[in-house]
């Protein structure tokens, strides 16, 4: 179910759970877009030797991720801000879950906060941080 | 009564919360906790007066500190005017054995958070500063752990003969009370929670699996 307008949203209201696609061939495209190409996003060994347990999934590409989620959800929605927190590496090929919840409605400006978490199998947090939307009334 | 012993406030550089929220979310989502400890980051608020909020939403609120020692991390419960004379909170290289001294000089109580994590934890500089001293109790669930930190804080606890508290560590409203302390008394006031803590007569506490 889409968000149309305000009214239908509700404090505490989930938003759908999106699994983006953290693979390799899908980083390589978002890295060749925007011309941020380097090993340590679309190739494990390389990133190893660097230092890092694994390929990254960039940080403007999780992002971009959280971004979608929100528009998946409302679709007009306008998205002032998205700030986030990155408390562990998210590692390119694992799969990551994205959760969003409102926890602040602003009847009079419209506007919604959104807390968004990006957790792995286990359940365990690797981003987490807030997004602002103006929701049309 | 349970209380979630740490969490963070758009005071802290990091936290994305607001308190009323915390509050709302509280309620609305029936979390099982009565109430919370404002832990920000390298600070005591002194400025904030969440009483009216507590009042209006039947929780407690209280204000702790977060400090930072070269074994971590470390809550601070107990937080006065003339605690905060002792040390610079702000201070990223604090000494350990001075946070402990001062807060037993002014009737505070130290716990080492997140004890079990990398870098920001106790049990990673052990090998190199040893057991520290002084030390009673450390947060042996936080809301945020990953991987086996907090198998690494209980294992830790128990073989040192700790006490384990549990917190959130919440910086956005919807992963408070994650993790929170059980106590046998009702708890009201900082110094009631000072004192709950020396009488050691609490239990550390998870519900992540409901809350997730």
């Amino acid at each position: 179910m889409t968000i149309e307008k305000l009214s239908d949203i509700e404090f505490g209201e989930e938003l759908p759970v999106f699994d983006p696609d953290t693979g390799i061939p899908n980083i390589t495209r978002f890295c060749e877009a925007a011309g941020w190409m380097g090993a340590r996003f679309t190739d494990h060994e390389a990133a190893k030797k660097e230092g890092l347990p694994g390929a990254l999934v960039p940080g403007i590409m999780s992002q971009g991720f959280l971004a979608a989620m929100i528009h998946r959800w409302a679709p007009n929605a306008d998205i002032r801000n998205i700030d986030t927190v990155f408390r562990a590496p998210l590692l390119a090929d694992q799969p990551a879950h994205i959760n969003g919840v409102v926890t602040d409605i602003d009847e009079d400006t419209g506007e919604v906060e959104i807390d968004l978490t990006v957790t792995n199998d286990a359940g365990e947090t690797r981003v987490f941080g807030t997004a602002r939307a103006i929701i049309q009334a | 009564m349970i209380l979630d012993l740490h969490a963070h406030s758009i005071k802290s550089d990091d936290g994305r919360a607001k308190v009323s929220n915390y509050c709302q979310w509280i309620r609305t989502k029936n979390i099982p906790i009565d109430g919370f400890v404002l832990t920000e980051h390298r600070q005591f608020d002194f400025e904030s007066d969440y009483s009216e909020l507590a009042a209006k939403n039947e929780l407690v609120i209280l204000k702790g500190a977060e400090v930072e020692t070269e074994y971590g991390h470390v809550l601070v419960f107990g937080v006065t005017e003339a605690l905060t004379g002792e040390f610079d909170f702000s201070n990223t290289h604090l000494k350990l054995a001075d946070v402990i001294a001062a807060c037993e000089k002014h009737g505070a109580v130290a716990v080492p958070c997140h004890p079990g994590r990398p870098r920001v934890g106790m049990h990673a500089h052990i090998d190199t500063y040893g057991i520290p001293e002084g030390v009673r109790i450390v947060e042996t669930y936080n809301g945020g752990s990953r991987d086996n930190e907090d198998e690494i804080a209980q294992t830790m606890a128990e073989a040192n003969g700790y006490l384990g508290i549990g917190g959130s560590d919440a910086h956005i409203v919807s992963h408070i009370g994650r993790c929170a302390t059980r106590f046998n008394s009702d708890i009201t006031s900082e110094e009631q929670l000072v004192a709950a803590l020396k009488a050691e007569e609490f239990e550390a506490v998870t519900f992540r699996e409901q809350n997730t």
